[in-house]
């Protein structure tokens, strides 16, 4: 088929306003899923996508539609997550298309991370199709998101499609406009091989699969393929499409979004926004590519039996590969033994790495309270990098610290303005300006410790504004203010699974906070155990475990014999899979509480 | 066939009019099992292992289940039956549980007449409200004319199973059980910490938080149950039983202290030598096996002689004899330890727990399994 019926788009808009319950209407109505196939959702392959209902990774699906004009079209689809830690996903996906539908959610109007992914596909280049998305809500308020679209985007109003992806309306005229609006993609005066390498996953059996985006040239099954940035050749093995799943194909051809297997043994070969191409007829000049992105927000990750460290390797490795994004190097820890100090885009993509170790690789591993890359400036002139507060030197030698900081747009409803304001006095914002969208709502540009905003900044804001307000970042340096490290001590001793480095005006309360926890999360133990937060050696907030009172089984005659000993040894086997400080035995589950509270 | 007799016979009669929200017992609630063919089956069972070990028990324990489940014609068929098939000469003690909704005035005699000499009485509480949290199917003031129709028929030695810390019940509640228990006098009382079961309806509703556990209010419950029992004249010999002097239960002592034992019909464990083994846990099943002429055992376990010394010591501990000192040498340091911090004293030779040690029997336990 020619490269002139070929469509590369992507979806893109903010979180939950229907990106991919639209892409399950397109695969439905061009027949790529037959009806009694599909589920809701059918892209959010992985059960951690369906569980939380959101999009995690890219998803790409190769359709065909039989327009209006009679012809035949190979459309190329790529549904993304709107969350902002997967901003990433959205940049590459940008990168492998040449237009884009912007969807906006008809009741809740144009969101900040909508106008972060309009930026982006504006800035590549790519052709905006805007749809209005949920029509059918009877809180939808047509006229006022198509204000919104001029006011906010820049994007005309009468270009927008009314559509529910729900309920089946505006379907076709979406993939109408995507055959008419959007370009067919360029052709190149050779056939040297140029495919874009966006993202990739591993299978145990046939090695990494590379997704690609083929620029210019044909790969087929026996092709010699190279990376460009590092010359490695390869065989190809198998090329194909994602119908999402994935279907060999004899060959791609230029303006094919598919995938290719060749001999890739090892994640650490490939590297994302890579370009590949033949090696009889080697392209000159690679593609693009991407940025590479740096992680923001770092944990230790570490298994729970000691001997499963190397097991935990090689997943971190494999993960690594299904994403680039997320890094790991190994590190140790006095209460945790042997582990890695891991890297994330965010605590949403934290949360998602540590849960698919857990479930995907049957891991049973504790995460440290997540830091930030500190710079600490020492007397001696020197800078360091500090992602682990175990790390920082001790602050007679330190002249500062300074704390990543970002820019922070925040759109709410006009009513709001004065508690957002407060919150973000609270996390220690500075509010930069305040610019009016529309008659209802504003755009609150702030800067803000990258810190202060991981954990609960979205969460509140969403509570705060009732649903109405959301935010979106970008990485804005550097900024020094006074932070201390938070140590937690049991009986005596130092836990550094818990240090954390906090500004002084907080110290107080999160020391609080975390003693507090630590003694409803620690159960009673044979002796009284003594919990305390200290800053610089000075303990700000102390709580005890009183010695356990009872433990004994009421009964236990003839028939319980074997039963009642087996739950001994259970119980003793528990004890030994806890962590022992200072005599003291936390089992796993307090370390995720206590972690998880913070 | 093995050289030393059996001295401990336990039989499992598992029929119940309806099944406890926290019971987790081998029950059945089809009564129609309880039949000609699932006595018979009994008989078989017992026949068969007297072929293969020499039966002179000291004690036979009838366990449930309900026991007294069984009719008058049905018990009056089935105890001489058993009793011809071994020798029933050292016969000491012979206890059958009650519950007690299913005790006439003539069943009590019926059960006197045919050798039974000791009485274990499910009574859980004094109190109407307690006996409702617990789904029992009788009153307080039923239990209490069950208890004087058995001392009416003979019965001189009587337990009482009570339970604690059930949801809602008050310190005061409790304590006033103890003193109607104390103010009756039974030879016996078995006082239980409530336990929650797997698979139990009381498990679930902890795991949905409709109840809640509290390990200091459970501690103080087992507190106040020492003594007053105490106070009421009854020796504290093992974590959960108290007797008038002399009255232990003879039975309970043998599993405690690693004795061999025999136990009959569905679910029932045996233990001989360094073999121990359990029943099906299903009547109809249990029967067909017997009249196939199968092995009737599900569950097998080899003890090896460290798993059988952990175990006696373990379970010995929680008795008031303990155990011997030279018996822990491995574990002298852990043992010390526990003597450290009050759970454990040294009495002529013997580690014993101490009051603090017998609600923190399981932590100590621990380190010989
Ligand atoms: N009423 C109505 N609900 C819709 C419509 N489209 C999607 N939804 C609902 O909106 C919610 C979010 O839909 P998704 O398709 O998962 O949204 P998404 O944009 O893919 O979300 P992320 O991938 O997490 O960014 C789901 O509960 C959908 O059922 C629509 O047209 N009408
Ligand atoms: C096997 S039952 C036999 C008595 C008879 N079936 C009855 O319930 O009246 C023995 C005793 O165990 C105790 N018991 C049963 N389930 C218990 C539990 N979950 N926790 C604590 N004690 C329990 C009760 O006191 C009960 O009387
Ligand atoms: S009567 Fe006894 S054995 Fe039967 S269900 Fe209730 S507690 Fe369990
Ligand atoms: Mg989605």
């Amino acid at each position: 088929m020619s490269i002139e019926r070929t469509r590369n788009f992507c979806i893109i808009a903010h979180i939950d306003h229907g990106k991919t319950t639209l892409s399950d209407r397109l695969l439905q109505v061009t027949g790529t899923v037959a009806d009694r196939e599909a589920q809701d959702q059918h892209l959010d392959a992985m059960d951690l996508e369906r569980e939380r209902g959101i999009t995690i990774k890219m998803h790409p699906v190769a359709m065909r539609y039989r327009a209006k004009d009679g012809h035949v079209y190979k459309l190329n689809l790529l549904d993304t997550p709107g969350h902002v830690d997967f901003a990433y996903e959205v940049s590459r996906s940008l990168a492998a298309c040449e237009g884009a539908l912007v969807i906006v959610d008809a009741a809740q109007g144009v969101e900040a991370q909508t106008v972060a992914n309009v930026h982006l596909a504006n800035k590549q280049g790519l052709t905006i199709i805007p749809v209005i998305n949920k029509i059918d809500l009877p809180n939808s308020d047509i006229p006022t998101v198509k204000r919104q679209l001029e006011d906010i985007l820049s994007i005309p109003a009468e270009e927008a499609i009314l559509a529910s992806a729900k309920v089946g309306l505006g379907i076709e005229e979406i993939l109408e406009a995507v055959i008419h609006r959007i370009p067919a993609p360029k052709k190149w005066d050779d056939e040297k091989v140029r495919a874009l390498v966006f993202d990739s996953t591993f299978d145990s059996y046939r090695g990494v699969v590379t997704y690609v985006r083929m620029m210019s040239g044909s790969l087929r099954a026996g092709d010699g393929v190279k990376m460009m940035s590092n010359n490695r050749p390869y065989e190809v093995k198998e090329v194909g499409v994602f119908t999402p799943k994935m279907e060999a194909r004899e060959k791609l051809e230029p303006g094919d979004t598919g995938y290719v297997i060749a001999n890739i043994k090892a994640s650490s070969e490939i590297k994302i926004g890579d370009t590949l191409t033949g090696t009889k007829f080697p392209a000159t000049q690679p593609l693009p590519g991407f940025q590479e992105i740096q992680p923001m927000v770092f944990s230790g990750v570490y298994p729970i039996n000691t001997a499963d460290f190397e097991h935990l390797k090689a997943a971190m490795a494999k993960l690594q590969l299904n994403d680039s994004s997320f890094v790991y190097q190994a590190e140790s820890s006095v209460a945790l033994g042997f582990g890695f100090r891991c890297g994330f885009l965010g605590l949403l993509h934290m949360e998602i790495i540590l849960e698919r170790l857990r479930r995907e690789y049957d891991m049973d591993i504790i995460a440290t309270y997540p830091s930030v890359i500190y710079e600490v400036l020492k007397t001696n002139g020197e800078m360091l990098n500090v992602d682990n507060p175990e790390f920082l030197p001790d602050f007679s030698v330190i002249d500062e610290i300074r704390e990543p900081i970002v820019k922070c747009f925040i759109m709410v409803p006009n009513e709001y303005i004065s508690p957002l304001m407060q919150l973000i006095m609270d996390k220690r914002g500075v509010l930069d300006h305040t610019e009016t969208l529309d008659t209802k709502r504003v755009m609150l540009s702030c800067v803000m410790p990258l810190a202060e905003i991981l954990v609960d900044f979205n969460d509140k804001i969403k509570s705060i504004t009732r649903g109405y307000g959301s935010m979106d970042y970008e990485h804005a340096g550097h900024r020094a203010d006074k932070l201390v490290k938070l140590d937690i001590l049991v009986n005596g001793e130092p836990v550094d699974a818990f240090s954390s480095i906090v500004h002084r005006d907080k110290a107080e309360g999160r020391g609080r906070q975390l003693a507090a926890k630590l003694k409803e999360v620690i159960p009673t133990q044979l002796y009284q155990v003594a919990i305390q937060a200290a800053i610089g050696g000075k303990i700000i907030a102390r709580e005890s475990v009183s010695a356990m009172r009872k433990d004994v089984t009421a009964k236990c005659y003839g028939g319980d014999i074997s039963r009642k000993r087996k739950l001994l040894e259970k119980q003793k086997e528990g004890k030994k899979r806890m962590k022992s400080i200072g005599k003291v035995n936390i089992p796993q589950e307090a370390f995720i509480e206590v972690l998880k509270s913070s | 066939m093995a050289k030393n007799p059996i001295r401990h016979l336990y039989v499992h009669i598992p029929f119940c009019a309806k099944l406890c929200p926290y019971c987790s017992f081998h029950v059945e609630t089809a009564m129609r099992n309880k039949s000609q063919r699932f006595l018979d089956a009994l008989l078989i069972e017992i026949e068969r292992q007297a072929g293969a070990f020499k039966i002179e028990p000291e004690t036979i324990y009838f366990g449930g289940g309900t026991p007294s489940a069984l009719s008058l014609s049905q018990l009056e068929f089935l105890l001489p039956r058993l009793r011809e098939r071994f020798d029933p000469g050292r016969l000491v003690e012979f206890t059958f549980e009650i519950n007690p909704a299913t005790v006439s005035a003539e069943k009590a005699r019926l059960l006197r007449a045919l050798g039974v000499n000791r009485i274990s009485m499910g009574v859980q509480s004094w109190d109407d409200s307690v006996l409702k949290t617990l789904g029992r199917a009788h009153t307080a003031a039923q239990s209490q004319r069950t208890f004087d129709t058995l001392r009416e028929a003979g019965f001189d030695n009587i337990n009482i199973d009570l339970m604690f810390a059930i949801p809602g019940q008050s310190h005061e509640q409790w304590m006033r059980t103890l003193e109607k228990t104390g103010a009756l006098q039974p030879e016996h009382v078995s006082a239980y910490c409530l336990t929650y079961e797997e698979d139990t309806e009381f498990f679930r509703k902890l795991q949905t938080r409709e109840f809640a556990q509290d390990e200091n209010r459970d501690a103080d419950f087992y507190e106040i149950t020492m003594d007053a029992l105490g106070a009421a004249g009854y020796v504290h010999y093992e974590v959960s039983n108290y007797a008038k002097p002399g009255r232990e239960s003879l039975h309970n002592f043998a599993y405690w202290d690693g004795r061999d034992y025999l136990g009959i019909g569905p679910s029932a464990f045996s233990t001989v030598g360094a073999q121990r083994w359990q029943n099906v846990p299903d009547s109809r099943d249990y029967a067909d096996r017997i009249f196939a002429g199968d092995s009737t055992a599900s569950f097998t376990e080899q003890l090896s002689d460290a798993t059988k010394l952990g175990e006696t010591l373990a379970f010995g501990l929680r008795t008031n004899r303990g155990v011997p000192v030279s018996a822990i040498t491995p574990w002298r340091e852990q043992m010390r330890e526990f003597r450290e911090l009050g759970l454990l004293e040294n009495s002529n030779g013997r580690l014993v727990l101490t009051r603090k040690g017998k609600l923190m029997a399981d932590a100590v336990a621990e380190a010989f399994v």
